[in-house]
């Protein structure tokens, strides 16, 4: 069982961070908008931090994986796939993990 | 309500790692942030600190600064209910907010955020109840985080002119894995924004010949 106190703490940590990250534009404005550097930032970090996110969530998990990498290169490529087509977030996610627990699970790959 | 299978999913792996149901409620409650939320379960089932959980938080949700810019002359002045707006923007109202007529009616928005996290506590809740009753040993039901940030980054590339910043963040990874395995992530973050700042400059001068 995992200690409440310590969960609670992590929890007002997370919150507050988070709210700074939403909150920093509105507080910060006038200074981040005097500068282009983080317009151009602006355009190109959202889609750089995913890819980096789901890279290492992706190696993260092949290397658990004794069979790795192909079951999560095969669950990523059909999430990827699945939402670029369909748009519909909740069907690609449970679609890729299912597959992905039935490939590890069954050792289908 | 594409929010309650999610919620549903978190409140199912967070009591599946060991943590009580209502704290699977509380985190969305005061958390609210999906992919950061994910991304907690397994740090907190390894005990890492609190500053290790905050500093990740932080990376996860980067992403959020730029949100707020798009946004800045939309969101009501109204303390409260602006307020509320700011926390509550998540990818999900973000991407809703965006595609709304600059003329929305601005108790309109702070319904869309609320019902989205209602949805969310509501999910969490009922999978937290559902993952107390039992306990599944399946592995590799937390590659939902890795699907959850495989959607976000399709999302993103989407939306964007150019997959550069994909094809460079890959090429960061490499580069940062096999120098530093253990922080290959805020190593590769690193390198980006030094990219970024690389490329900005460059297209700073072909814009404008001549300054510099």
């Amino acid at each position: 069982m995992i200690d409440s106190g310590y969960v609670v703490a992590v929890l007002v940590a997370m919150g507050l961070v988070t709210f700074a990250l939403r909150a920093l534009p509105f507080v910060a404005a006038q200074w981040l908008q005097k500068h282009p550097a983080v317009q151009s930032l602006g355009e190109f970090l959202p889609l750089a931090i995913m890819t980096l996110l789901l890279t290492h969530a992706v190696v993260g998990a092949a290397q658990d994986d004794s069979n790795g990498p192909v079951p999560e290169l095969i669950a990523v490529v059909l999430v990827a796939g699945l939402q670029w087509r369909g748009k519909n977030a909740l069907w690609s996610i449970l679609a890729g993990t299912g597959l992905y627990v039935a490939l590890r699970n069954f050792n289908l790959a | 309500m594409g929010y309650i299978p999610l919620g549903i999913v978190f409140g199912f792996l967070f009591v599946q790692a060991g943590a009580s149901w209502w704290l699977a409620v509380l985190t969305s409650l005061i958390v609210f942030a999906g992919a950061a939320q994910y991304m907690m379960i397994p740090m907190l089932a390894a005990g890492l600190s609190v500053g290790t959980i905050a500093l990740a938080t932080a990376i996860v949700n980067l992403r959020h600064i730029f949100y707020g810019l798009s946004l800045l002359n939309k969101l009501p002045q109204g303390t409260l209910a602006r307020w509320y707006l700011v926390f509550g923007l998540t990818d999900e109202t973000y991407s809703v907010l965006t595609t709304m007529p600059p003329s929305t009616d601005h108790r309109m928005m702070v319904l869309i955020t609320f019902l989205n996290q209602t949805w969310w506590v509501l999910g969490t809740l009922i999978g937290a109840l559902i993952g107390a009753q039992a306990r599944v040993t399946l592995t590799g039901l937390d590659f939902a985080l890795a699907s959850l940030f495989a959607v976000l980054t399709v999302e993103q590339w989407r939306v964007r002119k150019t997959s550069a910043p994909l094809w460079v963040a890959l090429t960061a990874y490499a580069v940062a894995y096999p120098l530093a395995p253990g922080h290959a992530l805020v190593l590769s973050i690193a390198l980006c924004i030094a990219a970024a700042m690389v490329l900005h400059a460059r297209s700073g001068r072909v814009k404008e010949p001549g300054h510099d």
